[in-house]
């Protein structure tokens, strides 16, 4: 049996174990796929805390769920696919949080211009990707997040947005289009 | 679109994400996860165990409802007297086809064909016509039912006084 099979079903085993009620086996389900849900919710959502608060939801949905889980062999793309769901949700949260902040500081959109000198490079990039991922539409942020993980095929990216592999690529074209305005100082 | 700007825009996005994880305490995020899990767990046994103080406070009520319920059916007055040419409320016995209703109205004691209709409904509002106690059976294809006139309170003004028709309610 080589290694990546015994793997497999060990996930297997456990994902079997947590649908029978064991949170222990599941709380190893977490150690094992946070690294992976957390590397995704920050390409949707371009800062760790709120990909953080993402994460945790997404598990707790995972959690609450398991039992209905039936291809028990298709765990990561299940959670994924929660996770993509909960950065959805998260997306209007983030949102709602920025535009508080611009009302309370009073700056308009484009005043990351002015941000304060001694203000990071990856900061920058970080607010002016986040900003980019808000303002696009849910498919394609979920699809140019996806196709940007190592290790799914574009297969499993149309699976887990439930759609087509054509349309997933097609989401992801007019995903970088609008990015390659929206980021255009960055290129 | 250029490859050279594709593979910046994902470029882009790699680098942010490499910086945005670097930060992440791994411990801390477990940690976190395994404390809401557990905060969902408690609140699922919170609920479970809130339900089933509801479901036997359910079935206490529905107990209480049907003993009152029973307490009133058995001191219900029975046999009021039912006026000619009032609406009332009966209960059937029989609730197939024409049934034929036993009253006493005004007048002394007497008879009313009710048509029930086939269908077994809970309410229905009849013509009742008042037919001499004494009387022939009245000339239709369904046999008629014999029927107690369980409460025949007036409920609603007549139709009139010189006519024998009368309308009623029938509870079934």
């Amino acid at each position: 049996m080589s290694d990546s099979q015994k793997a497999n079903d060990d996930i297997e085993r456990l994902v079997v174990a947590s649908q029978a009620g064991d949170k222990g086996a599941f709380d190893q389900l977490v150690r094992l796929y946070q690294r992976r849900a957390m590397q995704l919710a920050v390409r949707m959502l371009g800062d760790a805390s709120e990909a953080a608060e993402t994460v945790q939801n997404a598990f707790v949905r995972a959690y609450l769920n398991i039992g209905k889980l039936k291809q028990t062999k298709r765990f990561e793309i299940w959670l994924l696919r929660i996770v993509t769901n909960a950065a959805i949700s998260q997306r209007r949260i983030a949102k709602r949080r920025k535009e508080r902040i611009k009302i309370a500081n009073g700056r308009g959109e484009n005043d990351s211009a002015v941000s304060p000198v001694d203000k990071q490079i990856a900061e920058e990039l970080k607010d002016a990707i986040q900003q980019a991922m808000l303002k696009l539409p849910k498919n394609q942020a979920k699809a140019i997040s996806l196709f940007g993980l190592k290790g799914l095929s574009h297969k499993e990216v149309a699976e887990i947005m439930d759609c087509s592999v054509e349309a997933a690529r097609w989401y992801v074209f007019r995903a970088r289009q609008k990015l390659k305005v929206l980021l255009k100082e960055y290129l | 679109m250029m490859k050279d700007e594709k593979e910046k825009i994902d470029l882009l996005f790699q680098q942010n994400a490499a910086e945005q994880l670097a930060g992440v305490d791994w411990d801390e995020l477990n940690t976190a996860i395994s404390s809401r899990l557990d905060e969902t767990e408690h609140s699922k046994t919170s609920v479970r165990k809130h339900a089933t103080i509801f479901r036997i406070a359910a079935g206490i009520a529905t107990a209480a409802i049907v003993l009152i319920a029973v307490i009133v059916g058995i001191n219900r007055p029975e046999g009021v007297k039912l006026q000619n040419g009032r609406r009332a409320v009966v209960k059937f016995i029989e609730t197939k086809g024409s049934a034929l209703v036993e009253i006493k109205h005004a007048g002394g004691k007497g008879k009313a064909v009710v048509d029930i209709g086939p269908s077994r409904i809970k309410l229905v509002k009849c013509d009742v016509r008042i037919i001499d106690f004494n009387g022939k059976r009245p000339k239709t294809d369904q046999r008629p039912s014999w029927i107690i006139v369980k409460r025949a309170e007036p409920l609603f003004a007549d139709n009139g006084a010189n006519t024998d028709m009368v309308d009623i309610m029938c509870l079934f």
